[in-house]
């Protein structure tokens, strides 16, 4: 009861809104982390994958080397790039995106490789080039899976963002690695609320961003089965 | 059933390497060379390397004068050390005079930045076990605030006390938990009248705060005084001056039964001879080029004549 009454004063002390350790900053720090491994993370991943589950080849080496990224812990990459590079953000995005990057490759090679191959047919039987075919009838057909895999890399990134602290990085992490050193464990719980706020904000986010970008047959498609399931299990 | 043939030679390996060492151990090198022993004295070290250094240091300098010494290095903590000198299973370490006045008041918060009140505070708390500090020696190892030797120029500053106007430029660099800690933060602002820039927390005198001197992300960091790296990295410790931190001076402890007057004076001439930037010097030697505590012990004894 209490440490949920201290937890509230500590986010209703205005001290903790301003200034280089407070909320909005360690935030703003926390986002571009994340955003920036993130998107690194997908320049490099969904071209693999498109390429990969296009042509349907190679499919081994794709997951192959993606679950061997996942083998690594971030942790140790962390630590090791700190000791190549240095203090600052660089080891701590080069880590971040080497854990954004496996469910990306992973769920765009499945959602390529997923596409009915009768729909391909039709697509190379009408006259579409390999990249039109690709941009125009494989990739909208395949926005679902792969958004999901970029909402499982952004979420594990949101979270994991807090180890930045560790290597001296800013972020929410700062507030439960320096509440475990102060022994302040109303920072700790603090740090960890905020933590767990954004990575449910990121999720919700992307999933709205989902909704845009599948195209509207899809939606259409899919619109009457999700309501038939709500309406079984209401 | 070869395993059995097998372990019976490792057992015999074992004792004989058993034997060898406990033979090898029981006369000390070096020795003063005259044939009249004058009594067996024990000597603890404290189990990280600046404590062989200094048990080293002192357990020679009474080997020199005739006494047979018994080294008992990386012995432990000071949990260790503190209790095997009040049952008299050694006859000196060589402490630190606030973590030493802390240990024996039972953390009662005594110890100051003067060193002769803390060690006159820390006899007192001695006495009553047959103990007793001896003089406190200029060498310390204690937190302390450092530069890099082109901030301090760039700064102008040799003191803490010359950055009360402008800690607006700097950046102070720490663990995590120095915004709570008198010693750090709060007593930078209280007792010099420091405000910084900003703090950034790394870790105590480790790899973020050397890779933080490097980049120059932090101005001012915390280190300790006799850290073996700080000459390597350039680091400058400014002066306490108006001595914030507690003073951990080098100081044998050592029991009363034991502290002859001959005893007192070669121990208090070893103190008396040893600076922080010679501390600097040996732990560095011993830490960086992997010397032996005893052989560098040894060359600095040796440089600084007490052997002549």
């Amino acid at each position: 009861m209490s440490i949920v009454v201290k937890v509230v004063q500590w986010f209703t002390d205005p001290a903790h809104w301003s200034g280089s350790d407070g909320i909005p900053t360690r935030l703003v720090e926390h986002l571009q982390l994340s955003a920036e491994s993130v998107l690194i993370g997908a320049v490099i991943a969904l071209p693999i994958g498109i390429v990969l589950g296009h042509y349907g080849r190679f499919g081994n080496v794709a997951m192959n080397i993606s679950n061997v990224g996942r083998a690594i812990p971030t942790f140790a990459l962390l630590v090791l790039s700190f000791q190549i590079f240095g203090l600052g953000d660089t080891p701590i995005i080069i880590s971040l995106t080497a854990l954004a990057i496996p469910p990306m490759v992973t769920n765009s090679y499945v959602a390529l490789r997923e596409v009915d191959p009768d729909i391909k047919e039709a697509a190379r039987g009408m006259g579409y080039r390999e990249l039109a075919q690709i941009m125009r009838v494989e990739l909208p057909l395949a926005v679902p899976l792969i958004m999901a895999g970029i909402r499982t890399s952004a979420v594990q990134v949101v979270a994991t963002a807090t180890l930045a602290a560790l290597i001296a990085g800013g972020g929410f992490g700062r507030y439960i690695i320096d509440g475990l050193a102060q022994f302040d464990f109303t920072k700790m719980v603090a740090g960890a609320i905020l933590v767990a706020l954004l990575a449910l904000a990121t999720e919700t986010g992307l999933a709205a961003l989902e909704r845009v970008l599948v195209p509207r047959g899809l939606r259409l498609l899919s619109a009457p089965a999700a309501r038939r399931v709500a309406f079984k299990t209401a | 059933m070869n395993w059995k043939a097998r372990s019976a030679t490792l057992a015999a390996v074992l004792a004989f390497a058993l034997t060898a060492v406990a033979c090898g151990s029981s006369p000390s090198s070096g020795g003063g060379g005259t044939a009249t022993p004058k009594g067996t004295i024990t000597i603890g070290g404290f189990k990280f390397s600046e404590g062989s250094v200094l048990a080293e240091l002192y357990g020679q300098a009474l080997e020199h004068d005739g006494y047979s010494v018994q080294f008992k290095l990386n012995l432990g903590s000071r949990e260790v050390v503190a209790p095997a000198i009040k049952s008299s299973q050694i006859d000196l370490y060589i402490g630190y005079a606030a973590t030493d006045l802390e240990y024996w008041n039972n953390a009662a918060g005594e110890a100051t930045g003067d060193v002769n009140a803390t060690t006159s505070k820390l006899n007192g708390h001695l006495q009553s076990l047959n103990l007793e500090a001896l003089k406190p020696s200029a060498a310390v190892d204690q937190n302390a605030f450092a530069m890099t030797k082109a901030n301090a120029t760039k700064y102008n500053a040799t003191k803490l006390s010359d950055l009360a106007s402008i800690g607006n430029q700097i950046v102070l660099g720490a663990g995590p938990e120095c915004p709570t800690r008198p010693f750090c933060k709060p007593g930078l602002e209280q007792t010099y009248g420091i405000h910084f820039k900003d703090f950034k927390a790394l870790d105590t005198d480790g790899p973020l705060t050397r890779a933080a001197f490097a980049n120059n992300s932090i101005q001012l960091g915390l280190v300790f005084s006799s850290d073996a790296d700080l000459n390597n990295l350039g680091l400058v410790v400014l002066q306490d001056d108006k001595h914030l931190e507690a003073a951990d001076n080098v100081v044998p402890i050592v029991r009363t039964p034991v502290a002859t007057a001959e005893v007192t004076k070669i121990l208090n001439a070893v103190s008396a001879g040893l600076t922080t930037s010679e501390l600097v010097q040996l732990n560095s030697q011993v830490e960086l080029q992997h010397q032996d505590a005893d052989s560098a012990a040894q060359a600095f004894l040796q440089q600084h004549n007490y052997f002549s």
